[in-house]
């Protein structure tokens, strides 16, 4: 388990870190937690790793405008911490508490994890769910993506040569909201064998509006606007969690056949929805 | 003069363990924190096919690197010798297991060559430059269907791919099974497992041509056995070669075999004429080190329907692997031992056919051969209950030899040596309240809820064993001294390795002699300073480790004694509180006193010789016996097929225990082990011979948060082999466990008429049992 | 692992069999193709770079048409080699006239063996379903800018 020789490089600038990265050949590491053990299984070989955690103000978590800010290098353990996101995305901070174990969530950073982009990872259904941003900057340019459009395929994003990923943007969510982060992890790795993330918002004692993000299931998280749309116009939680994965190639391995991680989400949507509707008022 | 307090007894109190400062401090020393001025790196390059003719290997990338100073290749090696095996079968067929692969590949992982370099960091790069160009061969990783005809032959010269078959007999199974009301079938399996110890497997050569001497540091379970082994391969005479197992990261089995990388080390040190170090990866480590199981069972078993027990059939089919290691065939032939359980069969018959596969072999884990035959037994019991709608408590009861049939021969022929089989059980049920567990089960149905009530009674064989019934001899050896200063020194022959007996050896000299627990140290794993021993496996450490301490202790009481009663000028002394006693006047002469008179020798009691030390090497009579009974009660989810453990109750008698924290601990960690197994591990080789479940990321161990709480009490059977009374407890939480979880999952599922699910019971197997219910 | 589907091309039949056989246009679909090179009878050499974010690896090995009853279907085998391990490919496509152009149905298998398939099995599936759907976006990319030229000869 020991990676091929690599140079490293550890700026304390983003106008350095950006430069370095510029043309691509360098590849960008934050908590290491993803990059690491696929370099010591020689999965990956980058020639020159260029280490952003030491890059000053890169890890802020603060609201301003209704948006809520999350720069790349804040750790599960800060998301899962921070008065900010408990109390105005607490739907991130309970995805964030299932991440890994507590080493993991120490190191790792959320910028790296959806960078990364691996198809199981607890993030990506509460960021589709929140219908998040993601503002990518390189030397040159700064543009913000929708999370939706960000995640593409496994291990795929919407990153070109020479960006990173800066910062996430999630509107603020109103206290009356209700949200649940559901997930069977795999027993052995810890990921996702499906995660169903959702968010209900009632008025006037009906669902106003629903958001259904699902991780695990599909070559990439995605939201399930069928069953949205099926609470929305009050639909049971039954009847909308049958319509999760309706349209979607479900993955399958050696622990969960696509069949199993199907049902496994409905079954999951519904407990999720549930707990959502209960919190909202 | 001393004065005379009795201490208390510390055998039986829970005494923390000793070795634990070191180790939660981070300041042992394993194999990988042993560094040698002029210590070279080496790294394995390893087959990525389970079966393929190597066309050529090219080393000169490699060699080309600065810093590489060697590669070695099969050519190399190919007079080095074969990886031992030492179990012998009538008929066994023993495929030559050259350290590197010659001109063809038996498995994925199978080493190819060995880079050496001067940095581990070149080595591993250098590695990665050799190339290496197959001839891919058909493979055949499944040992039924390495059996079935037209298999790829693993081994081109025996295209049956059968290395043995073995057949043993008791009793008349003819007239069992026409005796019998009912008869119960069924396939059973028991996965192939990674023991996976926390610490992988390295080793450390030092060669040295003057001397013409080898010094070899490994993680072992056995270093004398190593020693002796490499002696015999290299010609290196025994006095010459030294082996230390340092630290050692748990075993659980699979380091008592002597591997290839050991020869391959040991062979390179000498050629480079430099200490050479290798330590393993954890994916070598899944690749490289022995497997666990691997059985496919099919039973049959022969009953009245009152539920008497006559006769049990079974066939195993023992997934080998490609090559044979240390143990590999004997490990199915101590299932067959074992076959009967508890229970009071008169007439078995056993068939054993030995496969090979494209796969790393399997030896001796966690209770090498014994959890396989547990298993099958006990889910055999819970069948034939389900088919006579007996209770399964009433039916294990029923069948056990009452108390006073001790010792209780087998119709596999061993003497159990001591047993009172359901009272365990009985605790057990009354710890559950099972009558009540019943009614509650009966009630959740009604719901729709799905609630288990598993049980297992299970016996097992420890204390390895018998000289003549142990491939690598069975007995054990201790040295004592009385160091000048009145200190102990404890030298076993045992080598263990997590299992706590410097702490628990330490206890028994401490209340022997009657000193305090911190004036004894016990010492082990350096073939140097320890005389000849056996090592730790197979429940072994205390019940003949142990045994033989106890008779050295004696031996060196007596010279104690005979030293004390000179000083005190008494005819009889006693020992008591770390002195020698005079009782009629009340004198006595401490410990110190009587090394300093021993060692400075300046006046000595009759015909006796200056100096305090003892050794003695024991053999045992028997095997001994321990059994208990685990109830696990599971609620399975319906709707998504998850297990969760709602209680888990371990009820072991391993006889006389020497310290309750270790036992409790042993228990705990048999447990999760047990569980692994039933639930989540499984090493899967595909069909073209890779290991898919490779990494930790896709095996899975059991980690602190899946674990239940487990409510572990003891029955207390001393054991009549040792003087100590104790029978060992290393293997039995993994024994007891699975059949009790397996059971009560089966259970959860038996209205839908649900009899059996092969292991690891997986949410998604679950789940199809359930919807095709429905 | 067994994998099957299937994609629409938006060329006649005629066409879409004639492009999946020219090694200029396989050399652009797939996806990390360095090069391809004529090595016999439909048989060609290839180097290829797979890169999924943070993995990458040279993969080293051949692409082989077999079976080929023109315009209706074919065996396509693609094998390679490298540091992290080798897979291997193996799939009858099978096309058919649809409304909109050709329909191509693959059903084959796919063998992964090192590291990849130690470490890679719980990705296996959707990545291997990536690849593909990438390889038949990059070749209806490829038949449009194409055009109506005619394929290479001798393949």
């Amino acid at each position: 388990m020991i990676p091929q020789e690599f140079d490293y490089s550890a700026p304390t600038t983003l106008k350095e870190a950006l430069q370095l990265i510029a043309d691509g050949e360098r590849k960008v590491m934050a908590g290491g937690m993803s990059l690491v053990p696929l370099m010591k299984l020689r999965l990956a070989a980058p020639g020159h790793v260029v280490d952003i955690g030491r890059v000053s103000d890169l890890n802020h978590i603060t609201e301003s405008g209704g948006v809520v800010h999350i720069g790349a290098t804040a750790t599960h353990h800060d998301l899962e911490t921070s008065p900010v996101i408990r109390g105005r995305c607490p739907l991130l901070a309970e995805a964030a508490s299932h991440i890994g174990d507590t080493q993991v969530r120490n190191m790792g950073t959320i910028g790296g994890s959806i960078a990364h982009a691996d198809p199981a990872a607890d993030y990506p259904a509460s960021l589709v769910a929140l219908e998040a941003r993601i503002r990518l900057v390189s030397a040159k340019s700064d543009r913000t993506v929708a999370a939706s459009e960000f995640f593409l395929d496994p291990f795929t994003t919407a990153v070109e040569t020479g960006e990173m990923v800066l910062e996430i943007l999630v509107n603020s969510e109103e206290p009356s909201e209700g949200y649940r982060y559901e997930k069977v992890a795999h027993p052995a790795s810890g990921f996702a064998v499906v995660g169903v993330a959702a968010r209900i918002k009632k008025t006037a004692g009906k669902i106003s509006l629903a958001r259904i993000g699902v991780t695990g299931l599909a070559p990439r998280a995605f939201r399930a606007t069928a069953a949205e749309k099926l609470l929305e116009s009050g639909g049971d939680i039954a009847k909308a969690a049958a319509a999760v994965g309706e349209g979607q190639e479900a993955n399958s391995d050696l622990y969960a056949s696509a069949d199993y991680r199907r049902h496994l989400a409905r079954v999951w949507a519904a407990r999720a929805m549930t707990v959502a509707l209960s919190r909202a008022s | 003069m001393a004065t005379t307090v009795k201490p208390e007894t510390l055998v039986g109190k829970k005494i923390r363990r000793r070795e634990d400062p070191r180790l939660i401090t981070g300041t042992a020393t394993y194999v990988d924190d042993v560094k040698m001025p002029g210590m070279h790196h080496a790294c394995l390059v390893r087959s990525t096919h389970a079966a393929a003719r190597i066309k050529s290997v090219n080393v000169k990338p490699a060699l080309e690197r600065p810093g590489v100073v060697a590669v070695f290749t099969g050519e190399d090696v190919k007079d080095v010798g074969s990886v031992p095996c030492v179990a012998h079968l009538p008929g066994l067929r023993m495929p030559h297991h050259h350290v590197l692969a010659q001109d063809r590949v038996y498995y994925v992982g199978h080493p190819i060559a060995v880079v050496v370099a001067t940095d581990r960091y070149i080595a591993a790069d250098a590695a990665d430059a050799v190339e290496v160009d197959y001839d891919v061969l058909p493979a055949v990783a499944d040992p039924e269907k390495a059996l079935a005809p037209g298999a790829a032959p693993v081994h081109p010269q025996w295209p049956d791919n059968v290395a043995f078959t073995f057949h043993q007999e008791g009793g008349n199974i003819e007239q069992a099974f026409r005796d019998a009301d009912v008869v119960v079938k069924q396939r059973i399996t028991s996965q192939r497992l990674i023991p996976m110890a926390m610490e992988t497997r390295g080793v450390v050569a030092d060669w040295r041509a003057a001397e013409k001497s080898l010094t070899l540091y490994t993680s072992s379970q056995a270093p004398h056995l190593v020693r002796s082994l490499l002696a015999n391969i290299f010609g290196i005479a025994e006095n010459r070669l030294r082996v230390i197992a340092p630290e050692v990261g748990g075993g659980f089995g699979s380091k008592i075999d002597l591997y290839a990388e050991d020869m391959l080390m040991a062979f390179v040190s000498q050629r480079i004429n430099k200490p050479v170090k290798w330590i393993e990866s954890r994916r070598e480590n899944f690749l490289g080190t022995i497997h666990g199981r691997g059985h496919v069972d099919y039973y049959e078993l022969a009953a009245k329907r009152d539920g008497t027990m006559l006769g049990l059939k079974l066939k195993i089919i023992q997934d080998l692997g490609a090559y044979l290691q240390l143990l590999t065939p004997a490990i199915p032939t101590l299932s067959v031992l074992m076959m009967p359980g508890l229970y009071k069969f008169k007439h078995i018959s056993a068939d054993i056919v030995g496969a090979f596969t494209n796969c790393f072999p399997t030896d001796a884990y966690r209770g090498a051969g014994r959890p396989e035959a547990t298993h099958g037994i006990e889910r055999m019991v819970d069948i034939l209950a389900a088919e006579l709608k007996m209770d399964p408590a009433e039916l294990r009861l029923k069948n056990f030899p009452a108390t006073d049939e001790f010792p209780y021969a087998t119709p596999t022929g061993l003497a159990y040596d001591s047993g009172n089989y359901a009272l365990p059980l009985h605790t057990a049920m009354d710890a559950v309240d099972y009558t009540a567990l019943r009614a509650e089960q009966q009630q959740a149905r009604k719901n729709g809820k799905l609630m288990g009530i598993g049980m297992s009674t299970y016996g097992e064989i420890c204390a390895m064993g018998p000289s003549p019934a142990t491939p690598t001899g069975g007995w054990e050896s201790a040295t004592v001294k009385i160091e000048p200063s009145g200190k102990v020194t404890v030298l076993t022959g045992a080598s263990p390795h997590g299992q706590g007996e410097e702490t628990t050896f330490a206890q028994i000299a401490a209340d022997e002699l009657g000193v305090d627990i911190d004036d004894v140290v016990v010492l082990h794993g350096d073939t140097l300073l320890v005389q000849y021993g056996i090592g730790t496996f197979g429940s072994r450490g205390t019940a003949i480790g142990g045994a033989a301490l106890y008779y050295a202790l004696q031996e060196l009481k007596e010279k104690i004694k005979r030293f004390g009663a000179m000083l005190l000028e008494a005819d009889q002394v006693s020992l008591v509180g770390g002195n020698c006693l005079d009782e009629r006047s009340g004198k006595s002469v401490s410990f110190a006193q009587i090394a300093s008179a021993a060692y400075r020798a300046m006046k000595l009691p009759p015909n006796t010789e200056p100096g305090l030390v003892s050794t003695h090497f024991w053999e045992p009579p028997n095997f001994t016996f321990p059994f208990g009974s685990h109830i696990v009660i599971t609620d399975v989810d319906p709707d998504t097929g998850q297990i969760s453990i709602r209680r888990y109750v371990a009820v072991d008698d391993c006889g006389k225990i020497i310290n309750p924290l270790l036992v409790a601990g042993q228990v705990h960690g048999g447990v999760a082990q047990g569980l692994g197994q039933a639930l989540w591990e499984h090493a899967v080789y595909d069909d073209n011979g890779q290991l898919v479940s490779g990494e930790l990321t896709d095996y899975a161990v059991p980690r602190a948060h899946m674990m239940p709480w487990i409510e572990a009490s003891h029955t207390v059977t001393p054991s009549p082999v040792n003087p100590l009374g104790v029978k060992g407890v290393g293997e039995a939480g993994t024994i007891g466990c699975t059949p009790a979880v397996v059971n009560s999952v089966v259970d959860a599922l038996s209205h839908l008429g649900v009899r059996h699910i092969d292991m690891p019971l997986t949410p998604e197997k679950i789940w199809k049992l359930v919807q095709g219910a429905r | 692992m067994k994998i099957s589907g299937s994609y629409l091309l938006p060329v006649p039949q005629a066409r879409a069999y004639d492009l999946l056989q020219d090694p200029m246009v396989l050399a652009k679909a797939m996806p990390g193709c360095d090069t391809l090179d004529r090595i016999g009878d439909k048989e060609y050499h290839m180097k290829m770079k797979m890169v999924m974010a943070s993995i990458s690896g040279l993969f080293d090995g051949k692409v082989r048409i077999a079976d080929p009853q023109p315009h209706s279907s074919f065996r396509l085998i693609v094998e390679g080699s490298g540091k992290i391990g080798f897979m291997k490919g193996d799939g009858l496509l099978t096309l058919t006239t649809v409304e909109g152009g050709t329909n191509v149905s693959y059903d084959g298998s796919v063998e992964v063996g090192g590291t990849i398939a130690a470490v890679g099995q719980r990705l296996l599936d959707s990545t291997s379903r990536m690849i593909i759907k990438r390889f038949f976006e990059k070749l209806t990319a490829e038949a449009a800018a194409s055009g109506t030229a005619a394929p290479a000869a001798n393949i």
